[in-house]
C-alpha cells in the first residue's frame, strides 16, 4: 500500500500509489528542467526579437517575427571573431599544457617512491584550498614585472600548472593496478615508457574529464582576462561580451544573440563529452 | 641512499619538474608574497616600507557589521554562504533522489540540469539580470500572486543578495546533484531491503538509511561549497557591482576594490591593505578546511 | 700619438656638440599613444614649428601609467617630460623632487596663466605653492541636446545661460509634447550631483554634502514624472548613455565633452541620425553662467631631464594656444580656452555649426570634479558613490542618504 519502492518492486504489479508517485516524479522533473532551461529559452527568444520587443508586456516567448539579422549584426559591431579566436587559442594551449604537466607529475606521485613525496603532495593539496583571490594581487604584480601583462601568456602561465589537475590525475592513477607497471619494469621499460605506453592509454577517462574541466573553465574565465588583458583585440570572449554589453546595452536582442554564440563551443564540447564529465566529477570529487 | 634509489628519485623529480616549476613560480611564490605584503605599505611603485600591523589596524578600525567596510563585506559573505549552502544541498539532494532510480530519460534530465554549470557566467548573469528586472518575467510572474514587485531585484538592498543567491543555487545545483548521485550508488541495496522488512515507510527510509549513508557526501559538498561561497566575486561583479550601496559587497569585492578600483571606486592600489583583507579570507578558508579534516575523521570513518 | 688622440677627441666633441645643437630629441611619456590621435598632432605641429627638435612619445599602458611613470622618475630615467594622469601623483612627484618647478620659467617668460578656466591651480604643489605642471587637456561637461526633438515640441533651443529650474521645465515640456524622454542621466554620481561644485567655492572633499540635495530632488522628481529613464532600469539593464542618446528619443543629456566625438562617429557610421547641439551646463540661481566641472591632463618636466630649457619650451607650447589648436583638431578638448581654439574645435567635421554650440566651448570656469586625492579622499569618493546608488534606487531618502554621506566622510576624514 505504501509508495515504498524497493529495487525488486518491478516483480509486483504496479499499484495506484506507485503510479501517482511516478507521475509526480515526472511532473517535478519537467518543472525542474524548465527552471534550469528558462534563462536559455528566454535568451534564444530574445535574440530573435527587435530590442523594443524584448520587454514587451505581456511577454511573448515566441517572437512574432524572426530577426535573423541580429546574428549577422553582432559580428560586424565588435571584433567578436577575434575574441573567439583568442579564447580558442588560450583554451587549447591551457588544456594541452594542463594535461601534459599534470599527467606527468601525477605519475611520480602515484607510481613512484621518492623522498618527500607525501610532503610535496600535501603542499599541492594545501594550495587548492587557498583562494586565488588571496594571491591574485602579488601574482598580478609579478606577471607585470616580467612583462607578461596584457599578453595571452599571462593567462597561460596562470592556468597551466594547476594543483587541481595533478590531484585529479593522481586519484585516477591510484586506481590502476601497480602490477601493470611492475611487469613493464621487469620487461625493461623505462619509467617514461611506462607512463607513455601503459598508464596514459589507460587514463583516457581521466584525461577526458580534465580536458573538459580545463576547457570549460578557461573558456568561461572572467576575472583572469579582465585583470590581465587591456588591449581590445587581445580580449577573450567573456570580457569581450561584457564590453559588448556596455557598448550596445540598449540592444538587448544583440546582447542575447552574442551571449548565445559565446555559449555554443562549450555546449558542443559538453554534449559530446558530458558522460566523461559527469563520471569524472563523481569518481574524483568524492575522494577529496 | 643507494645508487638506484638516487636515480629513481631523480627520475621522479623529472616527472614533477614541468608542473612543479610552474606551480612554484606562479602559485607558491605569490601566496608567500601576499602573506608578506599584508605587513607592508605598497602602492606598486619602488617605495615599499614595513607597516607592521598597520594594515590590519586600518581594516579593523571601527569594526562593525553595519558601518565598516570589512564588517559589511564579512556579514554579506556569511549571509550569502549561510543561505546558499543549505539551499544548494536541498536542491541537489532532491534532484539526485528523483533521478536516482527507475526514471526514464534520466541521462537527459541529468545533462539538462547540469548544463547551467558549464554555461558561461557573463551570459547567464546578464540573462538573469534581465529576468529579474523591474518589469521582467520574474516580477510579472510574482505580481500574478498579488506581490508588490516594483523594483528590479538588483536595485533593492534586500533582494539584491537574493538575486545572487538564486543564480548561484541555480548554477551549482546540477554539479552537486552529480556528487549525490555518486553517493547514492554507494548505498547498499541490502540496507533498504532490511528497512522494508522492518516495516519502514519511505520517509523513514530516507531519514534512517539514505541521509546517514550520505553524510560523507553532504559533508564533502558543504565544505566545498562553503569555500567557494567565500570566494564569490564574479557573479557580484557582473550583476550588482556590490550595490546598491554596500548591500552585496563581498570580501573579494572589497579586496578587488582596494587593489584595482572600479567604476565609481577610486583606484587606490592599496596592495598592503588588500593583502591584509586577503589574510582574513585565508584564515576563514583554512579554518573551514581544518574543520573538514577533523570532521572527516570523526564522521566519515564508520563506512 | 698622444697628440693625435687629443685632436681626434676634440673633433669628436665638436661633432657631438654640433649635432646636439642641431638636433634635440625630447622624450615624453604618455599613455595609449597609438590609439589617441592628439599625441601625433602635437608632435607634428611642434616639429614643424621648431626645426631641429624631435618629439618622441614613450607609450606606457594606461592602466599602469601611474605606477610605471613613478618608477621611471624615481629610477632617474632620462625621459624629459611626463604627462600627468592623476593629480595625487603630481603632488607626490613634486614632494620627492622628481619634477621641477615651472614657476621660475613662467615668471621669466611672463607666461599667460589666465586661459585655463582655473584648471591650472590643481597643479600647484601644496608644499611650496609653486606650479609643477601645466594642463593641456581638460574634459569638461556640457549638455548635449537633440534639435529634432526640440523642433518637434516647438521649443526654442537652450541658451548658454539657463538655470537648472529652466532646464527641468524644458525637459518636462518636451516629454509632455513629444512623448520622448526630456533628459537622461547616466548612473554615475558625477552625472547626477557633481554640478554642486560648479562656479562656487566648494569641493566634494569638504565633507559636507548638503549642497547635493537640490540635484537629487531634481533628478528623482524627473524620474517620477517619467521625464527621464529610471536609475533602477538603467543599472539593471546596464544601458550605456552613448547608445541611449544615439537612439534619438532623448532630448537632452548632460555629459562630458568627450561624447562629442563618439556622437559624430555614430552619425558618420549610421548608428545614429539626428541634428544635435551642445549648450553650457545650467547653473543655480545666483551662480555665474557657463561654469562647469572637469578633470585636466597635464605635463610636467622631469628633474632628471638633460634638456631642461627645451623641455620647458615644449611644455609651454603644448599648453599654449598653438598646442591647444593641435589638440582641438583631433576632437579633444584642450585646457586652453579661447575663441580661436573654440573655432578649431567647432570646425571638426560633423560638429554643430550654430552660435550657441560654438559659445558653449568657452566655459567661464571649470571646477575640479574631485579634488586632489590621497587615500582618504579616495575612500570618501567610494563612500559617496555607494550612498549615491542608495539614494538613486530609493533605498534611502535624499535626506537620509546625504546624512550618511556626511557621517561617513566625517569618519574617514577625521572631521
Amino acid at each position: 500500500m505504501t509508495a515504498a519502492t524497493v529495487s525488486k518492486s518491478h516483480h509486483k504489479p504496479v499499484t495506484a500509489g506507485q503510479m501517482i508517485v511516478t507521475i509526480l516524479k515526472y511532473v517535478l522533473l519537467v518543472c525542474l528542467t524548465i527552471i534550469a532551461l528558462v534563462p536559455f529559452v528566454w535568451m534564444i527568444s530574445s535574440s530573435f526579437k527587435t530590442s523594443i520587443d524584448v520587454f514587451s508586456i505581456p511577454m511573448k516567448w515566441i517572437p512574432a517575427e524572426l530577426h535573423w539579422e541580429n546574428y549577422v549584426q553582432i559580428w560586424e559591431r565588435v571584433p567578436l571573431a577575434a575574441y573567439f579566436k583568442n579564447t580558442a587559442i588560450l583554451a587549447v594551449i591551457v588544456t594541452f599544457m594542463q594535461i601534459l604537466t599534470s599527467s606527468f607529475a601525477a605519475y611520480a606521485f602515484a607510481k613512484m617512491n621518492f623522498r618527500g613525496r607525501d610532503l610535496l603532495f600535501m603542499c599541492y593539496i594545501g594550495t587548492i584550498a587557498v583562494p586565488w583571490q588571496v594571491y591574485m594581487v602579488p601574482q598580478f604584480i609579478m606577471m607585470r614585472s616580467i612583462g607578461l601583462y596584457d599578453t595571452i601568456w599571462a593567462l597561460v602561465a596562470l592556468q597551466s600548472f594547476s594543483a587541481f589537475g595533478v590531484f585529479l590525475m593522481r586519484q585516477f592513477y591510484m586506481g590502476i593496478p601497480n602490477d601493470l607497471s611492475e611487469a613493464a619494469r621487469i620487461d625493461g621499460l623505462s619509467e617514461y615508457g611506462i607512463w607513455a605506453r601503459i598508464i596514459l592509454p589507460l587514463a583516457k577517462p581521466a584525461i577526458a574529464t580534465l580536458c573538459i574541466f580545463t576547457f570549460v573553465n578557461t573558456w568561461n574565465d572572467y576575472m583572469g582576462p579582465m585583470i590581465y588583458l587591456t588591449t581590445d583585440v587581445k580580449k577573450t570572449i567573456q570580457v569581450g561580451l561584457r564590453r559588448f554589453i556596455q557598448a550596445y546595452s540598449a540592444d538587448y536582442n544583440l546582447i542575447m544573440a552574442a551571449s548565445l554564440c559565446s555559449l555554443l563551443p562549450v555546449t558542443i564540447v559538453f554534449l559530446f563529452l558530458q558522460r566523461y564529465f559527469i563520471e569524472g566529477i563523481a569518481t574524483t570529487g568524492m575522494k577529496g | 641512499m643507494s645508487k638506484l634509489e638516487k636515480r629513481n628519485t631523480l627520475i621522479a623529480y623529472s616527472f614533477l619538474a614541468p608542473n612543479f616549476i610552474g606551480f612554484v613560480v606562479f602559485t607558491l611564490i605569490p601566496v608567500i608574497f601576499s602573506i608578506v605584503l599584508a605587513f607592508m605599505n605598497w602602492s606598486g611603485g619602488s617605495n615599499i616600507t614595513w607597516a607592521g600591523l598597520d594594515n590590519f589596524r586600518t581594516i579593523f578600525k571601527d569594526f562593525s557589521f553595519t558601518k565598516s567596510n570589512l564588517g559589511i563585506s564579512l556579514k554579506n559573505t556569511v549571509c550569502y554562504t549561510v543561505a546558499t549552502v543549505p539551499l544548494t544541498i536541498a536542491c541537489s539532494l532532491g534532484l539526485a533522489l528523483v533521478l536516482n532510480k527507475g526514471v526514464k530519460g534520466a541521462k537527459f534530465f541529468r545533462a539538462v540540469i547540469f548544463f547551467p554549470y558549464v554555461a558561461s557566467l557573463v551570459a547567464i548573469c546578464v540573462c538573469w539580470n534581465f529576468l529579474l528586472m523591474k518589469n521582467g518575467p520574474v516580477n510579472q510572474f510574482l505580481r500574478m500572486f498579488g506581490l508588490n514587485m516594483n523594483k528590479s531585484w538588483t536595485s533593492s538592498t534586500n533582494l539584491a543578495i537574493w538575486a545572487i543567491i538564486i543564480v548561484s543555487v541555480w548554477r551549482n545545483a546540477g554539479y552537486y546533484m552529480v556528487m549525490y548521485l555518486a553517493g547514492l550508488q554507494g548505498v547498499p541495496a541490502e540496507l533498504y531491503e532490511a528497512a522494508t522488512m522492518d516495516g519502514a515507510n519511505a520517509w523513514q527510509k530516507f531519514t534512517k538509511v539514505t541521509l546517514p549513508m550520505l553524510t560523507p557526501t553532504t559533508f564533502f559538498c558543504s565544505i566545498m561549497m562553503v569555500i567557494s561561497c567565500f570566494k564569490i566575486y564574479d557573479v557580484v561583479a557582473i550583476m550588482t557591482k556590490g550595490g546598491p550601496g554596500r548591500s552585496t559587497k563581498m570580501l573579494v569585492t572589497y579586496i578587488f576594490e582596494l587593489s584595482f578600483g572600479g567604476e565609481g571606486i577610486a583606484t587606490s592600489a592599496q596592495y598592503g591593505v588588500a593583502s591584509a583583507v586577503s589574510m582574513v579570507l585565508l584564515a576563514i578558508v583554512l579554518l573551514v578546511t581544518f574543520i573538514q579534516f577533523r570532521g572527516e575523521k570523526k564522521w566519515v570513518n564508520y563506512m | 700619438m698622444k697628440k693625435l688622440f687629443a685632436v681626434l677627441m676634440a673633433l669628436l666633441m665638436v661633432a657631438m656638440m654640433a649635432t646636439a645643437l642641431a638636433e634635440t630629441t625630447l622624450t615624453v611619456a604618455g599613455w595609449d599613444i597609438s590609439t589617441t590621435p592628439y599625441y601625433a598632432a602635437i608632435k607634428e605641429a611642434y616639429e614643424a614649428a621648431n626645426e631641429g627638435v624631435t618629439i618622441e612619445w614613450v607609450d606606457l599602458a594606461s592602466q599602469d601609467y601611474n605606477v610605471k611613470a613613478s618608477t621611471m622618475l624615481a629610477g632617474g630615467d632620462t625621459t624629459d617630460l611626463y604627462c600627468v594622469k592623476e593629480l595625487s601623483d603630481m603632488q607626490n612627484w613634486a614632494k620627492e623632487g622628481l619634477i621641477v618647478s615651472m614657476t621660475p620659467s613662467i615668471e621669466a617668460d611672463g607666461y599667460d596663466m589666465t586661459k585655463y578656466a582655473g584648471m591650472d591651480s590643481c597643479y600647484v604643489y601644496t608644499g611650496d605653492g609653486e606650479q609643477y605642471a601645466l594642463p593641456f587637456r581638460a574634459d569638461y561637461w556640457v549638455v548635449f541636446y537633440n534639435k529634432d526633438l526640440f523642433d518637434q515640441a516647438g521649443i526654442a533651443y537652450p541658451t548658454n545661460d539657463w538655470t537648472w529650474d529652466e532646464y527641468a521645465a524644458i525637459a518636462r515640456e518636451i516629454t509632455e509634447k513629444t512623448g520622448a524622454y526630456g533628459t537622461h542621466y547616466h548612473t554615475w554620481f558625477s552625472d547626477v550631483a557633481n554640478w554642486a561644485v560648479c562656479g562656487v567655492d566648494y569641493t566634494l572633499a569638504d565633507g559636507n554634502y548638503d549642497n547635493l540635495r537640490y540635484f537629487y530632488e531634481l533628478v528623482l522628481g524627473l524620474e517620477d514624472e517619467g521625464v527621464c529613464m529610471s536609475f533602477d532600469e538603467l543599472s539593471a539593464s546596464g544601458l550605456h548613455y552613448s547608445g541611449a542618446f544615439a537612439q534619438g528619443d532623448i532630448a537632452m543629456m548632460p555629459m562630458g565633452y568627450w561624447y562629442a566625438s563618439t556622437l559624430i562617429g555614430y552619425i558618420k557610421d549610421g548608428t545614429a541620425s539626428m541634428n544635435w547641439g551642445i549648450a553650457a551646463v545650467p547653473h543655480l540661481e545666483g551662480v555665474e553662467a557657463g561654469s562647469s566641472f572637469g578633470s585636466p591632463t597635464g605635463i610636467a618636466i622631469s628633474a632628471a631631464s638633460a634638456n631642461q630649457e627645451e623641455a620647458w619650451k615644449f611644455a609651454a607650447w603644448m599648453c599654449s594656444e598653438e598646442g591647444a589648436k593641435a589638440v582641438a583638431t583631433t576632437g579633444t578638448r584642450p585646457a586652453y580656452v579661447s575663441d580661436a581654439v573654440a573655432e578649431v574645435m567647432a570646425s571638426a567635421e560633423g560638429f554643430p555649426t550654430d552660435e550657441t554650440s560654438l559659445a558653449a566651448l568657452l566655459p567661464s570656469g571649470i571646477a575640479l570634479e574631485w579634488p586632489v586625492g590621497d587615500d582618504a579622499v579616495n575612500a570618501v569618493k567610494t563612500a559617496v558613490n555607494e550612498e549615491h546608488t542608495l539614494i538613486m534606487t530609493r533605498e534611502l531618502t535624499v535626506d537620509e542618504g546625504i546624512t550618511e554621506m556626511n557621517e561617513r566622510a566625517a569618519e574617514i576624514l577625521g572631521l
